[in-house]
């Protein structure tokens, strides 16, 4: 009989399968790499509605965070500070600067400002803050150098699976209570980050959940 | 390669192509902002020609904004918008809460409005006030979706156009005037009862200025009949409640205390008080109860008998002279003297009613007898008549003066209107129109009035009839005050502005009396004061806690010892004896709603989903009547497909008719039928319309409880009733587990042997499971001997967990999303049974049949023996479901959040969306479901984590993690008011679960399944009078084998757990 196929025949499906292997390699690869929260997430950094520089209050001006971010210490949610707050000092300190126009604007008005939302876990995590700053995790653990952004940007993937290399192994983040809003902290030089964490979490029974209710209800 | 990228706007309008990056359109401060970003940047952007760098970078931006790269992917911006001015206390994030109360017609009861964020999600009882301590009921639960229900009218109308507050201010001007000059004889008033002293005082505020006016009170289930009988037996002005905490034998005559309105939340409490059993020699009390239908008073009783209502009469004399032979005192003489000798009806044996008065007088003061409220006076008057001559009042029966200020009636209201001297009539709340005596037609008298005014949060069929209608504030959004049943003063504070703008009855009654509109709390201020004798500085201090605490203690009353038999005696000639069996002449009692009260709750989706305790009707209602007459009828209940089709029947009665379907209820009394109100309003919004028949259409003002003379006749019509449960026998398998308190005493353990439990070898198990390692352990026992069955947790539960209503047709195919569930057992014959209820959650098995099975592991267990749902990994392969042995999963087969009930079916392409008002009762701690996703009791997770999360911030850098005890109360516990329900952590001694579960009454249902369930029970206990006629002392069921277990021969076991081929054994 005569030959049906063409020689090149017999290449073809290993080649097709060699393709196809290439495909769905770089398919998984472009979207573990691409598409996790630390390509999507990480570097978002809106315009804000006034440009607020954490950098100059916090680090040059030495405010503690818990000033404007009042409920962090007590409540899941860490709120931004309201107009009132800003005003606090803006009354006197620079209040006819055009760059805080809005916000003397919003106190006028009654209007709040619509600050643009960078971090946000979605709807079905429940995350709380308060537990966190009061047994030893820092804001910057989570937020990054805050003190140094001018602009705030989003500087940690915040996926469950960066949330669970803590909770697993919170001796590698935590730090003495009165450090925590102390973004420059680093461990003294006689002790370790982790020697320090261990004995923190023995002494205060740190016992983070890492069953799916700790953080899904 | 981390980028700081840019946010994406709008695109900008047509700048400078490498300018134009959108931020820098439309912000000033961009090119500063740039500046600092990229300072060598910037100087280079003026001098250089474009280097390459810089033209990818803005070639991807302008491709950007040309919308072809991922822009359309980007995340949506959010925003975070704080206050100007943040309001003092408020933390955004954590809940307040708020005491305040639910008013009530016969006793208001004391809550607390759990708020987030300035807005209330959930209600508790006070566990502060003495008589409730923190428990509630399904109204108090359900009262919040009414504060939110989109149906509610938003406007001022008048005759049905808007209305401005301006025309308000000038008609209230105009009656002012009118009625001046009639002295207000031109004026009525016509009220729902409230309870409240500062409405009291706002009326004599109002009749000293207009002295003719009528005020009158209207409910459609208070009769005045049991304040009458109150007034002939102790004096006027006076009232009773039972403490049932104290009685140890209860006679119950169609008087459902633990199951409607005829009792509140502390009769439940202190009947379940002494009904609780936790060592064999724990004295119980005992409950007989003569009733016309199954009620859940029936349930709990140790001996029932079915009693036509209007054969109560004979019942009692039959018993007050057994009562007399057994004890004679002058009074009782002085009371049967005039009694008429009446026959008892077919079928009662006298015995029942001799042996009943044995227990009773030998418990004497500590016995009660309780007569239904709404029966004829002269029975009620009897009946505290046998409760003095006990020796009870004091003790058992409390007399407390009357809650509820004397007022005119709907009738000579009626009358007046008549004669046409009425020209301006103020409804305050109520449905007069809806739920008046049908023969009063009070829809043309209302009609007939020049003027009407209705304040009412909700546009009912009154409003439709009244010339105006004022949006009127529910009490959670005004301030308020009111009494509780035992005449404490509770304050009731609002926990949010008004919604609508609207007012509350108080503030439209004192822009009535012409004065200035009240600020805050100013009127009840001034309510307050003149009921405490506090000044200056401590009144201010006593008002801060009363408003803070929610109540002032009542003062203490003094009873009477003895009630008047003189002036009952003559009374009691009036008594009737009932009327002879008639199958085309049947009895019929107008009954209250478990679900929609007298008819408030019509619109409240979780009222009308909420399943009726005893025959598990939803969504509707229907004339329920016994086996033995339906069939006599010639009606039936069919049993299709697993759906419930009932026949429809037109109910004659004198001269009125209605079409209604008809429902056999295990337990009602022969030739007489129950009709609840409250239903058929079809007007009233969405979730009201369709829904069951209007039943106040055959009530007349002389029939508005007990109706002779009804004919049914079949219509040949069938109607589909949704009912939760239809299955109504366990299949063998024990899920419930009675003992007569003989049996208990000889045999704690009874529950430990029953059913397949006396056939198995220990437990083992071959899966693997991770330890339980948690500091915490948590477990639930349910005790069925107090559970009365009044499915308080199931709407807790709802109102909790943000648990979605699925409408009627949803329900008729089992698919209720009710994470807890109250089951109803019969046994015994269908029209002389015998129930059970038991509440059923999930078991949180620790060795869960769902969790093996999730092919996503949406459901795993974690450390502390819960078994937890991530509801975002569930793909809705409904396995688990298809696994759980009790059934307690519940999918979400539509976005029933979403989606209109009615339009389930088209899926995606239904209009999307949720009333803005319904997503603010939703609580921020619990995930709202989507469609497509598995869910089920939790053991309100939510709250243990906020305990848990609590513990640590309170610890800090201390190791001291613990939950005090008491503090951490799932969603039904808390509301359970026989506090049948006990959650807690075994690890913590304090905590009561873990004494609980090592009790020998404890059991675990379908334990040969070794699933290992964290939720167990403890057995129903009964306490039959061995002396009594039919009495059953044997409730443990024996399995037909010659010899029993008790006397140890019991079978030798072999490894696989069947049992050895021994004779006897089926």
């Amino acid at each position: 009989m005569a030959n049906i196929f063409p020689r090149y025949t017999n290449w073809l499906p290993i080649k097709i399968l060699v393709c196809l292997t290439v495909v769905a390699a770089s398919v998984v690869s472009g979207m573990a790499y691409y598409f996790t929260p630390k390509y999507t997430r990480v570097g978002y950094q809106p315009t804000q509605p006034v440009a607020f520089d954490h950098s100059l209050h916090v680090n040059q001006l030495g405010m503690d965070c818990r000033y404007c971010h009042t409920g962090v210490e007590k409540s899941s949610h860490s709120n931004v500070p309201s107009t009132q707050t800003c005003m606090n000092c803006h009354t006197q300190i620079k209040s006819l600067s055009p760059k805080l126009a809005a916000v003397r604007e919003s106190w006028k008005s009654g209007n709040p400002v619509p600050w643009v939302r960078i971090h946000k876990a979605p709807d079905y995590v429940y995350f709380n803050h308060a537990v966190h700053v009061n047994r030893g995790v820092s804001c910057v653990a989570c937020h990054g150098k805050v003190n140094h952004m001018e602009v705030v940007y989003h500087a940690k993937p915040h996926s469950m699976g960066w949330c669970l290399e803590c909770h697993r192994a919170p001796e590698n983040y935590l730090r003495p209570l009165d450090q925590v809003t102390n973004m420059d902290w680093i461990p003294p030089a006689t002790t370790t980050q982790r020697e320090l964490g261990e004995k923190f979490v023995k002494e205060w029974n740190v016992k983070p959940p890492v069953s799916c209710s700790g953080c899904h209800r | 390669m981390k980028r700081i990228l840019q946010h994406p706007t709008a695109p900008t309008t047509g700048r400078i192509y490498w300018r134009s990056l959108g931020e820098y359109a439309r912000t000033p401060d961009f090119e500063e902002w740039l500046h600092r970003e990229f300072p060598k940047g910037a100087a280079e952007w003026e001098n250089d020609p474009l280097s390459r760098r810089t033209f990818l970078r803005l070639m991807g931006a302008s491709l950007a904004l040309a919308g072809l790269s991922l822009s359309g992917c980007r995340r949506p911006e959010a925003h975070l918008v704080p206050f100007t001015q943040t309001p003092e206390w408020v933390v955004s994030g954590k809940k307040m809460s708020f005491a305040t109360a639910q008013p009530r017609r016969r006793g208001s009861i004391p809550l607390l409005a759990t708020t987030f964020d300035g807005r209330p999600v959930k209600m508790e009882g006070n566990p502060l006030h003495p008589v409730s301590q923190g428990a509630t009921d399904n109204h108090a639960q359900a009262s919040i979706l009414d504060l939110y229900d989109p149906a509610r009218r938003r406007f001022l109308t008048r005759a049905n156009k808007k209305a401005t507050p301006e025309d308000l201010a000038a008609e209230v001007a105009r009656i002012r005037a009118e009625a001046s000059n009639s002295l207000g004889a031109s004026l009525a008033i016509l009220a729902e009862e409230t309870l409240s002293p500062s409405r009291e005082r706002l009326r004599n505020n109002l009749l000293r200025q207009f002295p003719q006016a009528t005020w009158a009170v209207y409910d459609p289930l208070t009769s005045g009949r049991d304040l009458a009988a109150s007034s002939l037996a102790f004096g006027p002005n006076t009232d009773f409640r039972p403490q049932l905490a104290v009685a140890s034998t209860i006679l119950s005559l169609d008087c459902d205390f633990l199951g409607s309105d005829e009792g509140d939340i502390p009769d439940t409490r202190g009947f379940a008080s002494g009904r609780r059993t936790r060592k064999p020699d724990d004295k119980m009390n005992r409950l007989y109860v003569a009733e016309p239908r199954f009620s859940l008073t029936g349930t709990m009783a140790d001996h029932r008998l079915r009693l036509r209502a209007s054969a109560t009469g004979a019942f009692l004399l039959e018993l007050a002279r057994q009562i007399r032979s057994l004890r004679s005192t002058p009074d009782l003489n002085t009371l049967l003297q005039q009694a008429p000798d009446l026959s008892l009806p077919k079928g009662i044996d006298p015995a029942w009613i001799r042996e009943c008065a044995a227990d009773l007088v030998a418990h004497g003061q500590n016995s009660l007898i309780l007569v239904g409220r709404r029966q004829p006076v002269a029975i009620q008057a009897l009946g505290l008549a046998l409760n003095s001559a006990l020796g009870a009042i004091g003790t058992t029966l409390l007399v407390q003066p009357q809650l509820s200020a004397p007022s005119s009636n709907l009738a000579s209201l009626a009358d007046k209107v008549r004669s046409g001297a009425i020209r301006t009539l103020l409804l305050l709340g109520g449905d007069p129109v809806y739920n008046a005596p049908a023969d009063l037609d009070w829809a043309s008298l209302q009609s007939s009035i020049p003027n009407t005014i209705h304040l009412s949060p909700f546009f009912n069929a009154t409003s439709a009839r009244a010339n105006w209608f004022i949006p009127g504030t529910h009490y959670l959004e005004s301030w308020g005050d009111t009494l509780a049943a035992d005449g404490s003063y509770l304050s009731i504070q609002p926990t949010i502005q008004p919604l609508w703008a609207g007012q509350s009855q108080l503030e439209f009654l004192t822009s009535l009396t012409a004065q200035s509109k009240p600020i805050g709390p100013s009127i009840i201020r001034e309510t307050f004061a003149t009921r405490t004798n506090f000044t200056g500085e401590k009144l201010e201090q006593a008002w801060q806690d009363f408003v803070r605490e929610g109540f002032v203690p009542s003062l203490a009353i003094t009873s009477p010892r003895t009630a008047n038999p003189s002036a009952i005696a003559t009374l009691l000639s009036s008594i009737e004896v009932a009327p002879a069996d008639d199958i085309h002449s049947l009895e019929a009692v107008f009954t209250h709603s478990g679900a929609l009260d007298d008819g408030r709750y019509a619109n409240n989706g979780w009222m009308q989903e909420w399943p009726d305790p005893m025959t598990k009707l939803t969504w509707d209602n229907a004339i329920l009547i016994s086996k033995e007459t339906a069939d006599s009828l010639g009606l039936k209940n069919e049993l299709s497909k697993g759906i419930l089709i009932a026949d429809v029947v037109q109910a004659t009665l004198a001269g009125r008719s209605l079409e209604a379907p008809i429902l056999i209820a295990p337990g009602h009394v022969n030739f007489a039928v129950s009709l609840p109100v409250g239903y058929g309003q079809e007007d009233l919004g969405p979730v009201a319309k369709g829904s069951g028949f209007d039943a106040y259409r055959l009530r007349t003002t002389g029939t508005d409880y007990l109706a002779q003379g009804l004919q049914l006749k079949p219509t040949g019509r069938t109607r589909e009733l949704a009912i939760t449960q239809e299955h109504q026998v366990m299949e063998g398998r024990d899920l419930v587990r009675e003992a007569s308190l003989a049996e208990y005493q000889a045999k704690p353990d009874w529950v430990k042997k029953v059913g397949m439990d006396g056939h198995i070898p220990p437990n083992q198990s071959f899966y693997k499971n991770p330890k339980l390692t948690g500091d915490h352990q948590w477990a639930m026992v349910i005790d069925l001997a107090t559970c009365t069955g009044c499915n308080a947790c199931v709407t807790a539960c709802t109102a909790e967990n943000n648990i979605p209503i699925v409408g009627k047709d949803q329900v008729i195919k089992g698919r209720e999303m009710h994470w807890i569930r109250v089951d109803r057992y019969y046994t015994g014959e269908p029209d002389e049974p015998e129930s059970v209820s038991q509440p059923v959650a999930c078991m949180q098995c620790e060795n869960a049949p769902c969790e093996t099975v999730c092919p996503v592991n949406a459901t795993v267990h974690n450390e502390e023996g819960l078994n937890v749902m991530a509801y975002n990994r569930c793909i809705g392969t409904r396995y688990c479901a298809n696994n759980c042995p009790y059934k307690v999963r519940r999918f979400n087969f539509f976005d029933y959040n979403q989606r209109s009930l009615d339009k389930l079916y088209l899926g995606p392409l239904a209009p999307k969306g949720t009333e803005e008002t319904i997503k603010l009762q939703k609580n921020p701690n619990v995930t709202v479901r989507m469609r497509g996703v598995m869910e089920k009791c939790t053991f309100c997770v939510q709250r243990i984590e906020e305990a848990k999360i609590g513990a640590r911030v309170r610890a800090r850098d201390s190791a001291d993690l613990g939950i005090p005890s008491g503090t951490l109360q799932t969603a039904c516990q808390q509301a359970c008011p026989a506090d049948a329900i006990v959650f807690g952590d075994l690890k913590n001694e304090k905590d009561e679960v873990g004494k609980l579960r090592s009790l020998p009454q404890n059991y675990s249902l379908l334990d040969y399944l070794n699933v290992g369930p964290r939720l167990t029970y403890l057995g129903r206990i009964r306490n039959p009078n061995p002396a009594m006629p039919g009495a059953k002392m044997h409730y443990i069921p024996s399995h037909g084998h010659t010899e029993s277990h008790e006397q140890g021969n019991s079978h030798p076991v072999e490894p696989n757990g069947q049992s050895g081929a021994k004779a006897g054994h089926p």
